[in-house]
């Protein structure tokens, strides 16, 4: 069977005179444990491989792939992206990157995680949902419990002179647990990345779902008004998705950002730093080089504030006359790169949570928002999404409440935060602390 | 793809150890998509996808892995790892496969690989001209033309061996319209288990003109309003909410996980006498159906709710062998890279007895809700929340003008009963649903209804 440097190499081979041709070929290996009763519920296991072609001709891109292609099948494969590429508009920023010089980051492939034994992996699991059920009388039974882990390898080759090739580990836990009581049922979830077991807390993922699940109990439904609003890191992941659609270059040329226009203005209150950083450790999306190939980085978007800067592929850079932010994106070999974030988080401050709630007498913690992709639109930044939480009372968390809404623009937001917490989390790739606002509309009866 | 003696060598690796069942599913997929965005055919993409994934199954628990590559070692291999998450027990039986006839057959009259890319391309740009042409607000156009074929083989160790091609498409159009520094968005996107003789009962313009008019409409928007008040949902919506809030707490693994509102109370009253659903994976080239589902059963029509009457769950092989019942044919995959789950296909609820005008008449202020942008629901408390991407408000039996920003919540039970009309005028919406990392094409339908107090949640007063 070819490696997969073969497989790309075998594309860019395929690639005809004045034509640009980039294959991108990637591999994984999964393997996901649910526990359910303290019996494994499944167990899957997992191997896939697969080419995605690139190939622009006088301008015009196509695109084709294959999954576990043979020599041939690549071939083939180069051969509908040239067909497709026919029928596409010229585009002149359409290019591929030139080859630049990548600095490895091997510390995201662990060989101990890479061998890690099944059994292992079932002990975490059926650990994990027995942690969850045993930690509060009032939590028996969790929705979800489960292990999951993936080595992937990528290689990217060019007939731009790109061979970029890069492995790496990945770990995962999650747990969403169903706290019980006079016939009401509320749950609450936890999820923590690592790339080897050793540095996963699945305990703590437990322990999380558990009081967050409980600590819903008794939740009634809120009086409408407008409110001091503290949102913990979990809701703050939901919102911060929404960000980094409006701050993508893509977005922006096509008018479909609410940031559109408005580079060097002041977008946020000035307590607010936002950052996209491919090569921190602190993050589980660091990589040495993004979906096409260029070196990642840092890029501060949102300083004290002011807008500085958006995310770019090649594509976008060469439109918007600027340089790859190496923020190139694709979900797997299937599509095209788009513009993404990596490591995406707003910068932690000084304020220990403790110093928020005080801050915040009479206000509400919102701990999960809902229906943020379908009620919070990047374009027009409005947003009114289904949310639950707790009021806080002096300086406590106090009643739960539930059957909220909340209601605002992200300009809005974004504008009124007034205490940013020291406590940073990251939830996938995206990372916040807990952040005061200081009023929002928040609608219950 | 591949022959029957083969897949019964990989059944039988898959009962080596025993374990209550064993099942081999095989696919194919090509596709094609197509994206307009900016004026502009900025890409065609070709793909082609295939695999297989096995599954050994041990009362409600099982082993599953998958491969995409076919052959006889690889697809041996995958029996072997699927079978190790059975302890270790005799070899189990595995029965002669029998090919099953289909209870019903999706044709595509007009099938995707008989018309040129260029024809796709050219409804793209019929779509973008026309959206464009409709109002000088609008500022951007994004479509999606997407075709896919899904050859699937499926054969079990109980004997079923099951043969099907599943044509899909898909026209999908976003609208950006903007005025004043205000920018509203409209979507809509038809799709049909079918050829492309769905464009001529869907015509490109015609999404084109809807999209487009939901984005513009909504520029002179006021802000929603906050509070419980009645809503009109236009039909299809229903179907939507319906999907949502009743739907996922009725999928037998949410039920069985006891994380489910409705569970334990089959033949109890827990919706509006109004209230007719089903679950139909048989309507003919409908988005959510099928002929057999992903692990091999027929495609059957179930009833949810009886005049409010809950009558029963959506059933894959796993949870129904734990209840002693037969599958409902529920049992769904993204792909073969997936384990089948219980999942819905077509989820509707029926015709009832009014007049949709008499239905807004006789609401004397209220919201009327023409497109849902999706939503999410709890099943275990039934609590949901929708986003509401056009909607206007109702003044004296009127729909008067758009309002923006506005969501529902409520609980599926108290919202379910709260239903007091169901008009006649029956739509369907297609879209993809996701469960536990899954995407797969689902139908919802309705006609218009009223729930006469719900918690409309918006910026205004």
């Amino acid at each position: 069977m070819a490696d997969l440097a073969e497989l790309a190499g075998a594309a860019v081979e395929a690639a005809r005179d004045h034509e640009a041709v980039e294959a991108y070929a990637e591999e994984a290996r999964r393997t996901e444990v649910t526990a359910h009763k303290g019996e494994v519920e499944g167990l899957t296991f997992a191997e896939s491989r697969g080419i995605g072609v690139r190939l622009i001709a006088t301008g015009r891109l196509g695109y084709a792939y294959a999954a576990d292609p043979s020599i041939d099948e690549v071939r083939a494969a180069v051969a509908r992206a040239r067909e497709n590429a026919e029928l596409a508009t010229e585009d002149e920023f359409n290019a591929l990157p030139p080859a630049m010089t990548v600095e490895p980051i091997p510390a995201l492939f662990r060989e101990d995680q890479a061998a890690l034994a099944t059994e292992r992996k079932v002990s975490v699991a059926l650990d994990l949902e027995h942690l969850a059920v045993s930690a509060d009388p009032r939590v028996a039974k969790v929705d979800q419990a489960g292990y999951g882990d993936a080595v992937s390898r990528v290689a990217i080759a060019s007939t731009a002179g790109v061979t970029a090739e890069y492995g790496r580990t990945d770990c995962w836990a999650v747990v969403s647990a169903l706290a019980e009581q006079d016939g009401e049922t509320q749950s609450g979830w936890s999820f923590r990345v690592a790339r080897e077991l050793g540095e996963l807390d699945w305990g703590s993922v437990a322990q999380e779902a558990v009081e967050r699940s409980a600590r819903l109990l008794g939740a009634v439904k809120p009086a409408s008004g407008r409110l001091p609003v503290v949102l913990d890191p979990f809701a703050g992941s939901s919102f911060l998705g929404v960000l980094a659609g409006a701050l993508s270059a893509e977005s922006v040329q096509k008018q479909r950002s609410l940031f559109a226009g408005l580079l060097g203005e002041d977008v946020g209150s000035p307590l607010m730093t936002l950052v996209d950083d491919g090569r921190t450790l602190d993050g589980p999306a660091a990589a040495p080089f993004d979906d096409e190939g260029v070196p990642t980085g840092r890029t501060e978007l949102i300083a004290h504030g002011t807008l500085m800067a958006f995310l770019h592929n090649t594509y976008t850079a060469r439109r918007g006359g600027t340089d790859s932010t190496g923020n190139a994106q694709r979900g797997g070999y299937r599509t095209p790169p788009g513009v993404g974030t990596t490591n995406f988080f707003v910068q932690p401050g000084a304020t220990p949570v403790s110093d928020i709630l005080r801050r915040a007498e009479g206000g509400v913690l919102i701990q999960d928002v809902s229906g943020v992709h379908s009620g919070a639109s990047p374009i027009s930044g409005e947003f009114s999404v289904g949310a639950t939480g707790l009021r806080i009372e002096g300086g406590e968390l106090g009643e739960p409440l539930r059957e909220m809404t909340v209601a605002s623009t992200v300009p809005e937001m974004l504008k009124g935060i007034a205490a940013v917490g020291d406590d940073l989390r990251f939830f996938a790739a995206v990372g916040v602390p807990t952040i005061l606002i200081a009023e929002m509309t928040v609608a219950g009866v | 793809m591949l022959d029957r003696e083969l897949a019964g060598q990989v059944l039988r690796a898959g009962r080596a150890r025993g374990g209550s069942f064993a099942e081999l599913f095989v696919e194919e997929r090509f596709s094609l998509t197509i994206r307009l965005d900016d004026g502009k055919i900025e890409e065609l993409t070709s793909g082609l996808d295939r695999g297989a994934g096995v599954r050994v199954g041990h009362g409600t628990s099982f082993g599953y892995a998958f491969s995409n590559r076919l052959d006889r070692d690889a697809l041996l291999e995958a029996a072997s790892a699927a079978a190790a998450a059975v302890a270790e027990g005799t070899a189990g039986q595995v029965v002669d496969l029998r090919a099953q006839d289909p209870p019903v057959v999706h044709r595509a009259e007009r099938p995707v690989e008989a018309v040129p890319a260029a024809q796709k391309v050219a409804w793209l740009r019929e779509v973008d001209d026309v959206a464009r042409s409709l109002s000088p607000h609008v500022r951007q156009v994004s479509a999606s033309y997407g075709d896919s074929i899904q050859r699937v083989v499926i054969a079990t160790s109980d004997g079923r061996w099951v043969e099907e091609s599943r044509p899909r498409v898909r026209l999908g159009v976003q609208v950006v319209a903007g005025r004043d520094g205000i920018i509203q968005t409209g979507f809509h996107g038809p799709a049909g288990l079918a050829g492309l003789e769905f464009f001529q009962g869907h015509p490109p313009a015609t999404t084109a003109e809807v999209a487009a008019k939901r984005a513009v409409t909504m520029l002179d928007a006021g802000p929603a309003p906050a509070g419980e008040m009645p809503v009109v949902l236009a039909p299809g919506m229903g179907g939507v909410l319906f999907h949502e809030a009743c739907g996922h707490p009725l999928e037998a693994d949410i039920v069985d996980k006891e994380a489910s509102v409705y569970r334990g109370r089959i033949g109890e009253v827990l919706a509006s006498s109004l209230v007719t659903g089903v679950d139909d994976a048989t309507v003919r080239n409908a988005w959510g159906s099928f002929s057999f589902d992903d692990e091999g059963v027929p495609a059957q029509r179930t009833v949810l709710f009886r005049e409010g009457e809950l009558q029963g769950l959506m059933y894959d092989r796993l949870r129904a062998e734990k209840d002693g019942v037969a599958s409902t044919g529920n049992g769904r995959r993204q792909s073969y890279a997936h384990p089948p789950i219980p999942r819905m296909t077509n989820s509707y609820i029926l015709n009832g007895p009014s007049k949709a005008d008499d239905v807004l008449a006789s609401t004397e202020r209220g919201v009327y809700v023409t497109a849902l942008g999706g939503g999410q629901t709890n099943p275990a408390s039934g609590d949901f929340v929708f986003g509401v991407s056009e909607g206007y408000l109702i003044e004296g039996g009127k729909v008067t003008s758009p309002v923006r920003g506005a969501n529902l919540t409520g609980r599926a039970i108290e919202v379910m009963s709260a239903v007091d009309a169901v008009a006649d005028d029956f739509d369907t919406w297609e879209g993809v649903c996701g469960k536990d990392g899954q995407g797969v094409p689902v139908g919802s339908g309705s006609p218009s209804l009223r729930i006469a107090r719900i918690t409309v949640g918006g910026t205004g007063g």
